[in-house]
């Protein structure tokens, strides 16, 4: 039976949860919905934890039915063997859906999970009621405040959803989000996927004006051929960013436990990606550096890179990081050389492309030399993005003398990247000490810039999403 | 021609002998080297005459998969006498490797010039159904496994990538003096296959193997298809 999209609808955007069977001590399910707008209602039957639900604010009932008003979304976290009776109930109340939280069915491989898991499907398409999981974390909808750990960001103008099949690997995605000036619209954690399947999720964000990016973290798929179909039309109009784990023989044997997922080799997810036009990435670092270069950097095409790093040393390792990535540092136009020639401190320095820029940059009449660079490179038509070492280590005893240095510099990349149209990326390479970039990394992410840990990250994010819109542009789109 | 694949589910099979593999894939316009059964030295004498020499013998039976394996394939046979010895050998040889297998006789073929050795395959995957593969013959694909894959259907992008990602391909823009490979009939005959097995959903497997590329044109010399087992 096809998936009733109004009724999951509902249970991705809840007005009404009931979390049933949550317990102490921590009372997660509950607590982690602080931040929820909605009516959230717990039931539970044993006397001992309803006084503490009680205690601590939430309004319990015995029962399902004794809910008022419609229910949008079930939290269901009681043992494995009651499940069935849970998702009956939820049936009767003619719930929006479910999140099966509740594990040990077929991903334990033993009989009486399997028999569970099939009793739980048969209820639920027999009525069509969606169910996310089970073995799932569930849902996090950051417009609403649903959570399904308590570190999720809540975001009124999220424009990025991630489906994972991993609880953890969604709350790492979802968490760590903003960190990088992501904004999180929703976070399915889909479990064994025996109802919902990752084509379903993929199509109803297809369908979500909330959703502009997607990521994914997965491990198999239950309907190969229509993920298929489906991932390779999502991709013209929403990047794609897939992880998949169980890549070798034994992440594939902890796939089978993990969400009891089936083994294709490698190399044919990887075909199937880039046929579809997926971007594929290996980490769940790779995937943040890949969503905050699209979410940061205007769609481009063209391997041509400006890279401005402070020193000798790191001009070179920046060139190596962005060859390695196939992508070009070419020479600068003959009219820019003349310029730079101009003011260019060249003992000691070098703006061949790449840049060696400390003895220009670093001293007197730093700000207006490193202005002078930008206003070249922007009108230099050999250029297709530009990289910046966002060299704190050399600066940082400056911004603190005077703020507003900081600021302006900001100000000249925003408007180099406004004026040019082209990504703009910068490398701030971790301190000695750690704590003053803290403040720094907030205010980059507030500015919306990709900011990377490393040359080599900030070459392969740029690199992956670069070919994602060189293949839309092959596509016709 | 009667239908291959009628012919092989009337008989409870689902191997397809390699006569009728290269009959259906000729029919679909995919190059292929002609072959023609012949049920005894004699008559394999006289289709290798009407071929032309030189020739090729595989053994033909439905219970064997891997005719090398079992000797059942001789090459560059130049005269009927040679032809009709090679015979003999390929009968021994497999009753010796395989002895309960039954021989229904021995395909003869014209004897392909040599080309750069690749595989053009089609499997069925458990997740995504039928996804085709390529790669470079041999070494490299048994070793090496260095092959790229696609999902069925595959678009002209598609062919054109799969044959491009496989780390061997520098081999094919010719090396050493060699030629380049007819890249472009490489494409052609992936394609031609991916839509193949879309109008054949019953094929669970089809290996090209070898295809030979040359420098115009390219050629499979040897072709297997296995059917879907009847539901």
């Amino acid at each position: 039976m096809p998936v009733d999209r109004a009724r999951l609808h509902r249970a991705l955007n809840p007005r009404t949860v009931v979390v049933v069977g949550d317990k102490g001590p921590t009372y997660n399910w509950l607590e982690n919905q602080r931040e929820y707008t909605g009516n959230l209602y717990s039931v539970q039957v044993d006397p001992n934890e309803i006084a503490e639900i009680e205690k601590r604010g939430f309004t319990n009932f015995l029962s399902m039915n004794d809910v008022p008003g419609d229910v949008d979304l079930v939290i269901c976290a009681v043992p494995r063997q009651v499940a069935p009776r849970i998702v009956a109930d939820a049936i009767a109340r003619k719930a929006g859906g479910m999140v099966l939280f509740t594990a040990g069915f077929a991903e334990t491989g033993e009989e009486f999970g399997a028999q569970l898991q099939e009793r739980v499907v048969q209820l639920a398409t027999a009525d069509g009621m969606p169910i996310v999981g089970p073995n799932c974390m569930g849902i996090h909808n950051a417009r609403l405040g649903v959570k399904f750990t308590d570190n999720q960001p809540v975001v009124p103008d999220g424009n990025v959803s991630y489906i994972a099949q991993s609880g953890t690997h969604g709350a790492s995605l979802s968490g760590i989000s903003p960190l990088h000036g992501i904004k999180v619209t929703r976070t399915v954690s889909i479990g064994n996927a025996v109802i919902l399947n990752e084509a379903d999720y993929l199509e109803y964000l297809r369908d979500d004006p909330d959703t502009q990016y997607i990521g994914m973290y997965l491990e198999g798929v239950k309907d190969g051929e229509r993920f298929f179909r489906v991932l390779r039309e999502v991709t013209k109009t929403k990047p794609v960013v897939i992880w998949k784990g169980g890549q070798n023989e034994a992440g594939a044997r902890a796939t089978r436990s993990h969400t009891a997922s089936l083994a294709t080799p490698q190399a044919l997810w990887d075909g199937m990606m880039r046929q579809a036009g997926a971007i594929p990435v290996n980490t769940l670092d790779e995937l943040l550096d890949v969503m905050s270069c699209l979410v940061h950097t205007p769609r481009h095409v063209g391997r041509r890179v400006a890279l401005m790093a402070m020193t000798g040393g790191q001009s070179v390792a920046i060139s190596d990081a962005f060859g390695r990535a196939n992508l070009t540092v070419p020479p600068l136009s003959d009219r820019s050389y003349e310029q730079l020639g101009e003011f260019f401190n060249i003992i000691g320095g070098s703006y061949r492309n790449p840049f060696d820029m400390a003895g220009t940059i670093g001293f007197a009449g730093a700000e207006e030399n490193f202005q002078r660079i930008l206003d070249i490179l922007a009108a230099d038509d050999n250029l297709d993005a530009a990289v910046y070492e966002f060299s704190a280590g050399f600066f940082l005893r400056q911004w603190k003398a005077d703020p507003d240095r900081l600021t302006r510099l900001l100000d000249s990349l925003e408007s180099y990247r406004a004026r040019t149209g082209q990504p703009l990326i910068l490398v701030l390479h971790p301190a000695h000490i750690e704590a003053e970039l803290v403040p720094i990394k907030a205010q980059l992410a507030a500015r919306s810039f990709a900011v990377y840990p490393s040359f080599d990250r900030a070459a392969q994010a740029l690199a992956k999403v670069t070919t994602y819109y060189e293949t839309l542009r092959a596509r016709g789109v | 021609m009667p239908d291959p694949i009628a012919a092989a589910r009337a008989a409870g099979r689902t191997l397809l002998t390699e006569v009728e593999s290269k009959d259906l894939l000729g029919a679909a316009g995919i190059a292929v080297t002609p072959a023609r059964l012949a049920r005894n030295g004699a008559e394999a004498a006289r289709v290798a005459a009407e071929i032309g020499y030189p020739v090729v013998l595989k053994v033909i039976s439905g219970d064997i998969a891997h005719k090398s394996d079992v000797g059942g394939v001789e090459l560059n046979l130049a005269n009927g006498a040679a032809v009709k010895a090679a015979y003999a050998r390929i009968v021994a040889s497999a009753n010796q490797a395989a002895p309960t297998a039954k021989i229904d006789g021995v395909s003869v073929h014209p004897m392909a010039k040599p080309g750069t050795e690749v595989i053009i395959g089609l499997t069925t995957d458990p997740q995504f159904g039928p996804v085709m593969m390529f790669g470079l013959g041999g070494i490299m694909v048994e070793v090496l496994k260095d092959v790229a894959f696609r999902i069925v259907p595959l678009e002209p992008r598609d062919a054109a990538q799969i044959v491009r990602e496989i780390r061997g391909f520098p081999v094919l823009e010719g090396v050493r003096g060699q030629p380049p490979s007819d890249i472009a009939a490489l494409e052609r005959m992936i394609l031609q296959v991916s839509s193949f097995a879309e109008q054949h959903p019953e094929i669970a497997e089809l290996d090209l193997n070898p295809v030979f590329a040359y420098a115009s044109g390219a050629l499979a010399v040897d072709a297997r298809v296995v059917l879907a087992a009847p539901n």
